[in-house]
């Protein structure tokens, strides 16, 4: 049984955001709706402003509030590979989970496309899923237990860290590196492309795993620690651009 | 104590006015809501993943179940507490405690995902941690203990063995359902906005209140905004002339503005003084033209209570009522949307605070639950003598 | 693909027209059928998932990407690991591939246009026709232009060619059928002007090629590095391995706006729009004087003692040069005075930051100057690139170990056909040596290349001549050229013909729509841009039959060309296909297998690229190697250096340039530059446009900005400025004093007004922005363009960007207007 968790090294995220999109190709998200988001903060002013930002998927939790307030138990902690995962037969859409999790990461489907027209529109859901998009995963990749596939309505999705992918790797892998062939088809989305290579995934339980040696050699910190959430992602932190954002929003916003 | 079901007098025609406009209210806005959801589903609201979640309908929700724990309360006044001066709106606040719970479930039916879904994936699956499920599960108590209180009250049991447990379970059902709404909120730790084991506190506080204001603006309505031809013990409740001091609207629904007011005042100090990240929503609540409201609202009722001129007479109680349920819609409001204003990690995609303005099907479960909360309570006063209470 | 069919199929345009259009776009259906059935795609099925190897399609990178497919339908998009620019790793804009291909709004076959009026408002009424009427009709038109004499009237334009199977094929049309216009590329649009300034210094016309895994330090002149500058993907690969190798490569950014690059670098200098050189020649003015040049290949002082004093002139004679030319008397006319004091003034950076980075530049090696369209596309943009690129000589990085370095060609097999054997007495006339429409090369521009933006202004004037028919690939001018309005204005009396898959404003003036494939439905190999030197070209193998009624562009142009009578006709009979002509260009592999096998055209489409290693020149401490196969052991001549490497007069490296020497005339006459200076690298302020504006307005590329064609994906526009939150348009970057000066709200509506017109746009406060400058992604402001991209804020900038070109190298100018901006 692993504990999977990423490490993204912010010194090398270049803010570019192939993340969200390939993030949004593997798992038909809707225009706008980022499971796995860039969210960028202008810091300073003319001539010493600087821009920051900060790349943003589930934190797939140890201790995650929004299975805790999930009156139905839709959103639960998977046993095998410790994720955060949403059965999408069960979710009933109170939509408490998106207020539990203190990192935002949670969608609702039902909901005024950002983008008009709505793509949902043109392509029209059968009833079961909430679009149709020509280009959708492969039906049999469908996995509503999982929370994986083309979104039915009035149900919450959240990053799967690619479910349908990593558990199919061969167990007792400690790390899933897509420059090795044998594993490459195995590994998260946003992984897989991620150019500069800011991003890796592992197993947090081994010891022997290079997100493990990373988390301990190169600051691996969590993000909102305080909450006790302790979230299966670390973040390795430089001087560079990429930088955790020490506040939301300043008083007179 | 011998039952008695005297009638003092035929509702009102208002009563008949009311029941139509609740009826009318209610399929208007059904109809509406249902074609929009239909239509677009979800979509019909401005709620979003990125802004705010919880929207009007929740606040709507909460407003009303809220309510019906206070009206659970007034009516333990006199059934449970045994002080016989409430008697005379006893029944009344059973009734309306039933109507209010259902206008608010009505809210919260449509803005669930899956309402149906719930029925069977809520018992099959329940999550102990939850503070929602038990809320749900309390509510349902209460709901089921007024049920049979009420159909025991109509068949003239006021005080057997079982209507007494039965007030008392309601009672504390009641209590316990609004603390664990509050909880709800209060345990949410990364919205401090909302956090802290007081919230569920000042749910209790502000329930009473809203309980005390629909109970004194329902009771008006009942007799035509006439209090001449209320029962003569019900005129004294109202003109605070029994013989308990406390037995005395104007002095019950004044101490609890004022505590209100005090509670209110203190969490907003609070919130302001703070500097830790997520408190900037009080300074986006008390920016809110609708706080300036509130806080008029509530300290104009505050005045008419206190003002031993003025706390007697049958407008100023009316006004005060008015002014409190409307305080209090807004506080809701303030409170859902509060929690909510200040980015969870939303970057660049939002500037400021979070941009919420409630879309048309939104203010459509508004009117709904309105008019079925005033559609029920008509029905039960056409028909269910609520005016009864017992001799003694 | 249910919801294709039934709910769009039957549409072939979006129709453009007022009314109509709101009630059309979301439902669909003006009323067409397709005439020729279109492929059943989604019958496609049978078991698993298949890989296919192709090139993505959205910036010039030709990132080798894997495309999905299962059971007839293309569902995924990741780099290909085989290939040397991916390494399997995608940029944001690599996996929206899919959703150009399912674009709800794509044409759906060939079409006629039954409206004879052109205009914005005008429907052009299409109707659908056969591919062979459509084919038939230009041929005819073509031949009839012919006959008369006048197929010089007949022009080309193309943006993004990709080789042999497109662009490749015009030149060959333009000798068989006579015109001088086949074709009238962009680069005049794009970034012309890095090209000129090395073709002015070190005698190459062409972009660089990069070792940038071995480099310690990049200067970055206004290189988007991180967003658009190519191959983006792959840089952004290097960024993570320069910021994590030991030791870390630094990077210091210029530019006029906050960017991710900016950010992400060591130092970020917010510079004055159109002063690049300045600081250039001040980083090179302390190199000078404190000795940090690289003399192994710039050469020293006879006596080794550095004479380089601030504002005093070195003696003639005194510094001994070994690979370059003129260093002492650039130095005398134009460096000596170029202080860092005096470079603060022109460029508002602080005097401490130019001096910490020029001596971090000039002593740190290997170390690389690196720019492109930011500095370049303003009215001196060929000088400030001189400037810029002189820092390379002075550093030593000419085809250095972690230097800069140029493309080599790939050893393709020859086509089957000769053109020359096919040219009739027509074509071979002297009579068809006419100017090209353009006027480039002729002694209007005669130092450019190519000048697109001024075919709408010459065929208005009828001069040199006007334009009769106008076929158009992968370019739109009249929506993106500098006063894009004009070209609305020509194209009214010109034969159009469009080749694009979508929709769009070229398509409203078009009167033949001949919709080309998508790129996941083509056949279509391309040698690589200038990347690492080394030779290599990857091929797009189609992952899906095409799902509509269209065909290979290149496949155009040989239907077209069969269908011309005489010799031409039978050429393009003999080459029959662009099957053909990649099967011939694989042949070449034969005798050169690839490194990663690649020897056929069989494998080059298993394998999707051809590529072979190492490139074959090196400078190492002064002196040129050439590879011998094992190792840089060939030492080279001057002679060899100067055939191979630096083609410029002197075969050196110049500081004085022969190329612009030659044209001193012309450049005196338009820039002002007195002819003993006009060889230099120099500074000269620019001629700012825009009618007298207060406000610098700069129209960058973002990211996702998939060279205009994503402006209709709601997912790209959605992510098109993460950095500003811009989810439904991109908005206008202010300093938020500029703004409050100006009644300007956050978030509020404003107009931005120059001498063409004025366009509108959302303002959101930036505080790190320049408080002269306003920054405006181009993207949006289509009025024609599918769904989603139609009449969506902001407005198109070229729209208020004057028609005014870099002189020496033809650049439109499209960074350099001011503007005014108020509340709207």
């Amino acid at each position: 049984m692993a504990k999977w968790g990423m490490v993204i090294d912010l010194d090398k995220c270049t803010g570019c955001t192939a993340c969200t999109t390939a993030c949004g190709m593997e798992n038909n998200r809707l225009p706008g709706e980022n499971w796995q988001d860039v969210l960028f903060y202008q810091e300073g002013e003319f001539p010493s402003g600087t821009m920051k930002w900060f790349p943003r998927p589930c934190m797939h939790c140890e201790n995650a509030s929004c299975v805790e307030v999930c009156p139905t138990r839709a959103t639960y902690k998977d046993p095998e590979g410790g994720l955060v995962l949403i059965d999408w037969n069960k979710c009933i859409g109170c939509k408490y989970c998106m207020i539990a999790c203190p990192y935002g990461v949670r969608f609702y489907t039902d909901e005024k496309a950002p983008i008009q027209p709505d793509v949902k529109q043109v392509f029209k859901g059968d009833g079961k899923r909430s679009w149709n998009p020509p280009w959708r995963a492969p039906e049999n990749r469908d996995d509503w237990k999982h929370g994986v596939g083309v979104q039915p309505n009035g149900v919450v999705s959240k990053c799967t860290f690619c479910y349908h992918r990593i558990t199919k790797a061969p167990k007792g892998t400690p790390d899933l590196d897509p420059n090795n062939p044998a594993l490459r088809e195995f590994t998260p989305a946003c992984v897989v492309t991620c150019a500069p290579t800011a991003r890796f995934f592992g197993d947090l339980d081994n010891p022997n795993s290079e997100v493990s040696k990373m988390i301990a050699n190169q600051r691996g910190v969590r993000l909102r620690d305080h909450t006790g959430n302790k979230p299966q992602v670390y973040y390795l932190t430089g001087g560079a651009g990429g930088a955790i954002p020490t506040d939301r929003r300043d008083k007179k916003s | 104590m011998s039952n008695n079901a005297s009638t003092m007098a035929a509702p009102s025609g208002l009563v008949n006015t009311v029941f139509l406009a609740g009826i009318a209210g209610a399929v208007i806005s059904v109809v509406l809501v249902l074609a929009s959801l239909m239509g677009e589903g979800h979509a019909s609201f401005n709620t979003t993943s990125d802004g705010v979640v919880w929207g009007l309908p929740i606040s709507n929700y909460l407003f009303f179940v809220i309510m019906s724990t206070g009206l659970t309360f007034v009516a333990a006044f006199g059934m449970v507490f045994g002080i016989k001066e409430f008697y005379p709106v006893a029944k009344r606040c059973v009734w309306l405690a039933l109507a209010t719970l259902l206008a608010g479930f009505a809210s919260l039916a449509f803005e669930l995902g899956h309402p149906f879904r719930m029925l069977w994936a809520l018992p099959t699956s329940f999550q102990i941690y939850s503070p929602m499920n038990w809320m749900g599960v309390l509510y349902g108590a209460e709901l089921v203990f007024i049920v049979w209180k009420m159909q025991k009250l109509n068949a003239g049991d006021w005080d057997s063995g079982v209507s007494k447990k039965l007030g008392m379970a309601s009672f504390v059902a009641a209590i316990l359902a609004v603390a664990m709404l509050g909880s709800v909120f209060g345990m949410m730790a990364m919205r401090p906005y909302w956090f802290g084991g007081m919230i569920p506190m000042y749910f209790l506080l502000s329930a009473l209140l809203c309980g005390v204001a629909l109970t004194v603006l329902i009771s008006y309505i009942a007799y035509g905004f006439e209090r001449n031809s209320m029962p003569p013990a019900m005129q004294d409740l109202f003109k605070g002339t029994t013989s308990t001091l406390y037995a005395s609207i104007p002095v019950v629904f004044g101490t609890v503005i004022g505590i209100t007011l005090v509670a209110l005042t203190l969490r907003t100090a609070t919130g302001l003084w703070s500097h830790q990240d997520g408190f900037q929503a009080f300074n986006w609540m008390v920016a809110s033209p609708w706080f300036t409201i509130e806080a008029i609202a509530l300290l104009a009722a505050f005045v008419m209570m206190m003002n031993p001129g003025m706390r007697a007479g049958q407008g100023a109680q009316i006004g005060a009522a008015v002014l409190v349920l409307v305080a209090m819609f807004i506080d809701r409001y303030l409170f859902v949307i509060g929690g909510q204003v200040v980015p969870v990690f939303k970057g660049a995609w939002v500037s400021g605070f979070v941009d919420y303005t409630p879309s048309l099907t939104e203010w459509m479960l508004v009117v709904m639950s309105i008019s079925l909360c005033l559609a029920i309570y008509a029905f039960g006063e056409k028909k269910l003598r609520l005016t009864d209470a017992p001799s003694s | 693909m249910d919801i294709l069919k039934t709910k769009l199929t039957r549409r072939r345009f979006l129709q453009a027209s007022g009314t109509a259009a709101g009630a059309t776009a979301v439902a669909g259906g003006v009323g067409y059928a397709t005439l020729a059935p279109v492929s059943e795609a989604q019958a496609q099925s049978g078991g698993g998932t298949t890989i296919t190897k192709s090139i993505c399609a959205q910036c010039p990178a030709r990132c080798g990407i894997d495309v999905y497919t299962t059971d007839g339908r293309v569902h995924a998009i990741y780099g290909d690991p085989g290939n040397p620019i991916a390494n399997g790793k995608l940029c944001p804009k690599g996996h929206l591939g899919t959703y150009f291909l399912y674009d709800a709004d794509r044409f759906r076959g060939p079409m006629k246009r039954t409206n004879p009026k052109k205009g914005r408002n005008e429907d052009p009424k299409f109707v659908p026709i056969s591919w062979d009427e459509a084919f038939g009709t230009v041929a005819k038109r073509l031949q009839a232009l012919r006959d008369k004499g006048e197929s010089h009237r007949f022009a080309h334009f193309y943006g993004r060619g990709w080789g042999p199977t497109d662009a490749g094929l015009y030149g060959d049309f333009g000798k068989l059928y006579g015109t001088p216009n086949s074709a009238i590329g962009h680069a005049s649009l794009c970034a012309e002007g890095s090209k000129r300034a090395k073709q002015a210094t070190d005698g190459n016309n062409s972009y660089n090629a990069y070792d940038y895994k071995n480099t310690n330090y990049i200067l970055n002149f206004g290189a988007g590095f991180l967003e658009a500058f190519r191959p983006y993907n792959n840089l952004m690969q290097q960024w993570g391995h320069m910021r994590t190798k030991s030791p870390k490569t630094r990077i210091t950014s210029i530019d006029v706006r906050m960017s991710t690059t900016m950010a992400a670098s060591d130092r970020a200098l917010m510079i004055k729009p159109a002063t690049d050189a300045a600081l250039a020649l001040a980083v090179a003015h302390v190199m000078l004087v404190e000795g940090m040049w690289d003399k192994e290949f710039v050469g020293d002082f006879k006596d080794g003692f550095n004479l380089f004093k601030s504002g005093q002139e070195v003696p003639e004679g005194s510094f001994t040069e070994k690979w370059t030319l003129g260093l002492a008397e650039w130095w005398n006319t134009v460096v000596k005075d170029a202080t860092p004091k005096w470079a603060a003034e022109i460029t508002t950076l602080s005097e401490s930051d130019i001096l910490a980075v020029a001596r971090e530049f000039g002593s740190t090696r290997p170390a690389m100057a690196i720019m492109e369209r930011g500095p370049t596309a303003h009215t001196n943009g060929t000088y400030a690139g001189m400037c810029i690129h002189a820092l390379n000589a002075l550093a030593g990085t000419m085809f250095a170990k972690g230097g800069m370095f140029y493309q080599m060609g790939v050893p393709y097999g020859g086509l089957p056909v000769k053109s020359e054997d096919f040219m009739d007495e027509y074509a071979k006339s002297p009579d068809r040596k006419k100017p090209r429409l353009d006027l480039a090369g002729s002694a209007d521009w005669p130092m450019t290349g190519t000048m697109m933006q001024e075919c709408a202004k010459n065929h208005l004037a009828g001069k040199p001549y006007k334009m009769d028919t106008a076929m158009f690939f992968y370019t739109n001018p009249i929506f993106t050229a500098p006063d894009a309005k004009s070209w609305e204005e020509a194209l009214k009396d010109v034969f159009v013909i469009d080749t694009s898959p979508f929709p769009g404003e070229t398509a409203m003036y078009a009167d033949i729509v001949m919709p080309e494939h998508t790129y996941l439905e083509r056949l279509q190999d391309s040698p690589t841009y200038p990347f690492e030197g080394w030779p290599m070209t990857a091929l797009r193998v189609p992952a899906i039959k095409p799902l509509y009624d269209t065909k290979h562009f290149g496949d155009m142009i040989i239907e077209i060309g069969k269908r011309m009578s005489g010799p031409m006709g039978e050429y393009y009979k003999a080459l029959g296909n662009v099957e053909n002509i990649v099967r011939a260009r694989a042949k070449g592999f034969e005798a050169n297998p690839g490194d990663n096998g690649v020897n056929s055209y069989e494998s080059w489409v298993e394998k999707g690229v051809w590529f072979k290693k190492p490139y074959h020149w090196r400078q190492y401490r002064g002196e040129f190697y050439e590879w011998d196969g094992k190792d840089y052991t060939k030492k080279m001549t001057a002679d060899d250096v100067k055939a191979k490497l630096m083609k410029t007069p002197s075969g050196k490296f110049e500081f004085k340039s022969g190329f612009l020497e030659k044209h001193a005339e012309y450049i005196q006459r338009t820039l002002g530059v007195t002819p003993e200076r006009v060889g230099f690298p120099q500074y000269l302020p620019a001629k700012h446009t825009g009618g007298g504006g207060d406000l610098h307005l700069v129209t960058p590329k973002t990211s996702m900005h998939a060279e205009g064609r994503g402006a209709n994906l709601p997912h790209a526009i959605a992510l098109a400025q993460p950095s500003m939150g811009g989810k439904t348009t991109v908005y206008l970057e202010i300093h938020p004093e500029t703004a409050k000066k100006r009644g300007i709200k956050n978030n509020g509506k404003v107009r931005l007004k120059a001498n063409l017109g004025t366009i509108e746009a959302i303002a959101r406060y930036s505080p790190a922005t320049r408080p002269d400058t306003l920054i405006l992604p181009q993207e949006f402001g289509h009025w024609a363009q599918g769904r989603w991209a139609k009449g969506r804020l902001a407005g198109n900038t070229s729209e208020i960007c004057d028609n005014v070109s870099d002189p020496i190298s033809g650049l439109a100018c499209y960074y350099t207007g001011k503007v005014t901006i108020e509340a709207a």
